[in-house]
């Protein structure tokens, strides 16, 4: 059963930037993710804020330097199926592709999917857990499988977002509008570990409002993949995959993202993969070697030692994918 | 309340024979044909009301108050804040005034009470609101202040036997003494073995998800108390619901004419109906309850999770000498079958066999029989080390299976079957499916492997007596069938009305059937077991001969020709000597005097001597991801021996959901719970994971044997609903094991598991 809570249509970023920095006030996007959490008492709501009438979150279109433009309201299907998306930033069409279901994507939206809360089941489910202002982490002595082998402390969800990696990989920024004013910021940089705060996700403040996300130009020889490993064919969250963003130039990888997804509390970027990358011949001996090495310092739990094995594997997958 | 499953223990009720003869049919005109569902138009567009719609005026809403503990005993309960919030009507706990009803019973001993002061595992109830509005309800729920005594709890069937273990029920954990069975010399048996095979295999706990969560509408009248449910089974309701309330039958009527899906978890009454009637009671109002998806999940049943161990021996021409099997498994909190021992007794031939059964006692959700109960577990483990077999004999799988096709039951004092189909599934699968040929094909090298695997299986229950089935011809020429059974998505209305047309002639269209309702149509058990169309249709044939019947006495005694002489025949009532002599229907003097023509068929006993069985065999290709564990289904090949098919695509349908559920249980399901709390971590759509349209392959191919089985009952039809979902998880489990040389031996076969799997053993691509 959902909540009682207000109910606010605001017209402006403006109205909605001050409706939304009152307590208890709760942006609302597509409303697949916020409204499962209201019904199962993950938090409470005293307001909630539409986004939909605003129109500055609409739409997709170039920016001056080459780059796109993508309203944070544009939904999961709009994100994959639009052309442009789809030849200039592959990764990021194909992991919007790979969200959820069709219906989720019609309706869930590009802004919402980054700010989405974690999907771990003891954080949705009836456990007062760290995330939620509790003592422990369930998942340390419990059920882990689909937890985090990377960057967890304290509390070990991965992040959910299927469309966070490849953006990380990409570079891309978000705008975010704020009682404070705007601000642009590396998508990397918009997500927090646990150990900085366990229970928040992202960096926003109360009342900003991510507004859009900001792609860079496609680079001269960009190439890009994202390759997400789950349980069933749809519906489901990735057990571990990989975002790769690079470009070739004269056979060589010139640059590289590689970002992997499912194994951490934030879209997990692998530095040491890229560089090793740079500067070589993508073939089969260095994507075994990257892959190996992008899994190197996992640290799994009692019951997710097999995302090692399976994210190697898909990361060997996705690089002999764009050799 | 009671142990009724559908296959009723005790004396096997008795309906009288058939007054007709009924001899096989030959040739059918409507019968087997694929005729569409008589009532299609209305489920898919939605005009069908499902207990879930049901409305009426003045209509509560109720909600039910669970415990989130896997085991606690409730000290103190204050209702008081709930009961003065807006909109609530009544607040009931145990304490109520005649809610202290005894509830599960198992071998004549009631293991606990509509709401226990003592909880057992997480969502058992605790206390029950009715409101003006669902949402009052379950906030009203909130406001319930329940103070717990946590004790400790016991998750896994073994760890249950531990001298030690927290005890679920004083007295122990055990529900009853192991169940063995014996026949032959075991020891002798492996001593003339030339190969044995021994391994340790395991099912995870699945949960039944229909589409409709399960709940009633109670609405009283004077004493009389009408109750909609989303039921298999109106008459079982029944009983239940008016032992409960010390009622008698006469006086609750339960209706349950559309229903979305049970799979068996509605084959009994829930707590729900009683809860909802009392409420009804206490505030003079209908009252609605419903179950959440989350309540559904936690108890609504389930099918246990089993660890079984099998040994097989075997000569070198794959002749079984002996097969040991036992099984551990879990009713749940509350009694209910876990045994899964069946197949390794009966689906082979085998001198020497011994199996045992035990049944433990946890603190998590009660089992309720679930699409054929132990059967596509014990297959899972049988058929697995029959698999390890054939590749340590060097046989092919099939040709080992063939080799040992039983022709009698030898579990069931080696009585012959009726019918055994066993041998046409195995040999006819493997034709459809490419056995031979495509397995040459393969290619081992690369990331992507392929593989082939084949599992049987066999259900054990052919249907029988009571059922009773009346059919009216109306002075029109129109039909109404009135039967108890329900229709629980399976076509059970489709394949009576064809039954009906085929013995009078008469169009579907002119055809109603009125079913499933405790106040107007006829006694029939619970829709479950595979055994409504073997139980059922026979009943509805008999009805229609007897109509048939009076309406060739009447219009003989108009044409003043012998009866022998007259034939039905569309419209009319025609000589066979004399075309010129004939009679519309609708003109038959007993018809029109008496405006209806009504004849009552029931269902006589089953034939003496025999068995009645079904069988199966199944075929999967998958293709693995050796890098990161994927497993796809490519491929689904079922070969089914139900006898004779009624209806081509309802047996289609059937044997296709049958499929995926396998594929459920090979591949996806399982109830996690959190060993910390003893509280289930996936209870809902998405971390309990359903097979997606995404995981079930396009290639799905459905085979019939097609035997003429002239003894199992005078439909001639077997029943397939059950035997279509128990070898295909084994074969998917075989196909991978062939694919990658790695025998995966706990269901689901998930990428975290076979990934672990692929890199301990240092497979890559
Ligand atoms: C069953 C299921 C399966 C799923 N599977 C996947 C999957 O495989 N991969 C995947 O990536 N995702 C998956 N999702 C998540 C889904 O993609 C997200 O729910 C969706 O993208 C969220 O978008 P929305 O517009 O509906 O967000 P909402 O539900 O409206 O909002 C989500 C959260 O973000 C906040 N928010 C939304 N927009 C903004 C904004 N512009 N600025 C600031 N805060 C904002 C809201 O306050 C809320 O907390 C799944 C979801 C479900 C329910």
């Amino acid at each position: 059963m959902l909540p009682s809570f207000r109910y606010v249509r605001p017209r402006t970023v403006a109205e909605a930037v001050k409706a939304l920095a009152a307590e208890g006030a709760r942006a609302h996007a597509g409303g697949t993710d916020l409204l499962g959490c209201l019904r199962d008492g993950v938090f409470d709501a005293k307001s909630v804020v539409s986004l939909s009438g605003l129109a500055d979150l609409k739409g997709i279109s170039a920016t001056k330097d080459g780059g796109l433009r993508i309203g944070a309201l544009t939904t999961l299907a709009e994100v994959a199926r639009h052309a442009g998306i789809a030849k200039g930033w592959p990764a990021l069409a194909q992991g919007a592709a790979a969200a959820a279901s069709p219906q989720l994507r019609n309706q869930g939206t590009l802004g919402g999917n980054l700010c989405q809360r974690p999907r771990c089941w003891y954080f949705r489910g009836d456990f007062d857990c760290a995330r939620k202002g509790g003592e422990i982490c369930y998942a340390v002595e419990g059920e882990n499988t689909y937890h985090a082998v990377f960057g967890g402390s304290g509390c070990y969800i991965v992040h959910p977002s299927d469309t966070a990696s490849p953006l990380v990989a990409l570079r891309a920024t978000v705008k975010v509008v704020g009682p404070k004013g705007v601000r642009t910021l590396p998508v990397e940089k918009l997500f927090v570990l646990p150990e900085v705060d366990h229970t928040r996700e992202t960096v926003l403040a109360p009342g900003e409002v991510l507004t859009e996300v900001l792609l860079p130009p496609p680079l001269e020889g960009g190439k890009g993949h994202y390759r997400k490993v789950r349980s069933r064919g749809a519906w489901d969250f990735a057990l571990g995959g990989v975002a790769l963003a690079l470009s070739v130039k004269d056979g060589k990888v010139a640059s590289a993202g590689v970002v992997l997804s499912g194994v951490a509390p934030t879209p997990w970027r692998v530095p040491e993969v890229e560089k090793l990358l740079v500067g070589k011949a993508l073939d089969a001996k260095l994507a075994a070697e990257a892959a190996e090495l992008a899994v190197k310092g996992a640290e799994p739990m009692s019951g997710n030692d097999y995302k090692v094995p399976l994210v190697k594997g898909a990361v060997e997958e996705a690089l002999l994918a764009l050799a | 309340m009671t142990d009724l499953l559908y296959w009723l223990q005790g004396p096997v009720p008795e309906t009288e024979p058939p007054k007709a003869e009924m001899p096989p049919w030959g040739e059918t005109k409507v019968v087997g044909k694929p005729v569409p569902r008589v009532d299609g138009y209305e489920r898919v567009s939605g005009s069908a009301v499902y207990p879930l719609d049901f409305a009426l005026p003045d209509m509560l809403h109720a909600a039910i108050l669970r415990s989130p503990h896997a085991h606690a005993r409730v000290k103190a309960i204050d209702t008081s804040a709930a009961e003065k919030m807006p909109g609530v009507r009544a607040v009931l706990t145990a304490f109520s005034p005649g809610a202290d009803v005894p509830w599960y019973r198992s071998r004549g001993r009631f293991y606990s009470k509509l709401f226990d002061e003592r909880v057992r595992h997480e969502g058992d109830e605790v206390a029950a609101v009715a409101a003006e509005t669902r949402a009052q309800a379950f906030d009203a729920l909130k406001a319930i202040r329940v103070e717990y005594e946590e004790f400790a709890f016991v998750l896994d069937p073994r760890e249950a036997l531990a001298p030690d273990a927290p005890l679920v029920h004083d007295g122990g954990n055990r529900y009853g003494e192991p169940a063995r069975y014996e026949r032959g010399d075991l020891a002798a048996g492996f001593a003339a073995a030339d190969v044995v095979v021994e391994g340790t295999y395991s099912t995870a706990c699945e949960i039944h998800a229909p589409m409709e969560v399960h709940g009633s509408v109670a609405k009283w009248d004077g004493n009389r108390l009408t109750v909609w449910d989303s039921t298999q089974g109106v008459f079982v309701v029944q009983q239940t619901v008016a032992a409960a309330l010390k009622l008698p039958l006469a006086n609750v009527r339960v209706i349950g004419h559309y229903m979305g899906g049970g799979f068996g978890s509605k084959l009994e009454a829930g707590k729900y109906t009683v809860i909802a009637a009392l409420l009804a009671k206490r505030t003079a109002r209908p009252v609605k309850l419903f179950l959440t998806r989350e309540e559904v999940f936690l108890n609504a049943g389930n099918r246990p999770a089993n660890t079984m161990k099998v040994k097989i021996g075997a000569k070198k021409d794959g002749t079984l000498t002996a097969i040991e099997f036992s099984s551990i498994g879990s009713g749940g909190a509350y009694p209910n079958g876990a045994d899964t021992s069946f197949l390794a007794t009966d689906l082979y031939t085998c001198p020497n066999v011994a199996a045992v059964d035990e049944n433990v006692a946890i603190n998590a959700g009660r089992a309720r029989a679930m699409r054929a109960p132990g059967f596509p577990q014990g297959a899972w483990a049988l058929e697995q080390a029959m698999d390890e077999l054939a590749r340590k004999l060097g046989m092919d799988p099939v040709a080992l299976r063939l080799a040992n096709v039983p022709r009698v039951s030898q579990r069931r004092g080696n009585l012959p079957y009726t019918s055994t189909g066993l041998a046409e599934c195995l040999s006819g699968g493997a034709k459809a499916f490419g056995w031979e040929t495509t397995r040459e094909k393969r290619k081992d090298d690369g990331p992507i492997r392929k593989g082939y695997g084949v599992a049987a299986g066999m259900w054990g229950y052919g249907g029988g007596p009571p059922a009773t089935v009346v059919v009216k011809l109306y002075a029109d020429g129109s039909v109404n069938v009135n039967s108890g059974a329900a229709d629980i998505g399976t076509g059970t209305k489709t394949v009576m009305a064809q039954t009906v047309a085929e013995e009078l002639g008469v169009p579907l269209e002119k055809i109603q059937i009125e079913h499933a309702d405790t106040g107007t149509t006829q006694y029939s058990g619970p829709s479950g077991g595979s055994k409504t169309v073997p139980s059922d249709m026979p009943a509805a044939r008999a009805a229609a001969i007897e109509v048939r019947t009076k309406l060739l006495a009447g219009a003989a005694e108009e044409l003043k020709v012998p009866v022998a002489e007259l034939k039905l025949d569309g419209n009319d009532v025609v000589s066979t000597k004399d075309p010129a002599k004939k009679l519309a229907v609708t003109a038959v003097p007993a018809l029109q005097r008496n405006q209806v023509l009504v004849g009552v068929g029931t269902r006589g006993p089953n034939v003496e001597g025999k068995v009645i069985s079904m069988f199966a065999a199944h075929f999967a290709e998958v293709e693995v991801n050796v890098r990161t564990g994927e497993v796809a289904v490519t491929k689904l090949v079922a070969a089914q021996d139900s006898a004779r098919v009624m209806n081509r695509l309802t047996f289609e349908c059937q044997v296709q959901g049958g499929l995926v559920m396998g594929l459920g249980l090979g591949r996806t399901e399982e109830r996690v719970l959190d060993r910390q709390t003893g509280k289930m971590v996936n209870a809902n759509w998405h971390d309990y994971k359903i097979p997606t349209a995404l995981d079930v392959p396009a290639a799905q191919e459905v085979l019939s044997a097609d035997l003429v089985d002239t003894e199992c009952n005078t439909a001639g039809a077997k029943g397939v609903g059950e035997p279509a979902t128990i070898p295909t998880a084994a074969a998917i489990a075989n196909a991978v094991r062939d694919a990658v040389g790695l025998r995966v031996h706990d269901s689901p076969i998930t990428p975290p598991k076979l990934a672990a799997l692929l890199a301990a053993a240092g497979k890559k691509g």
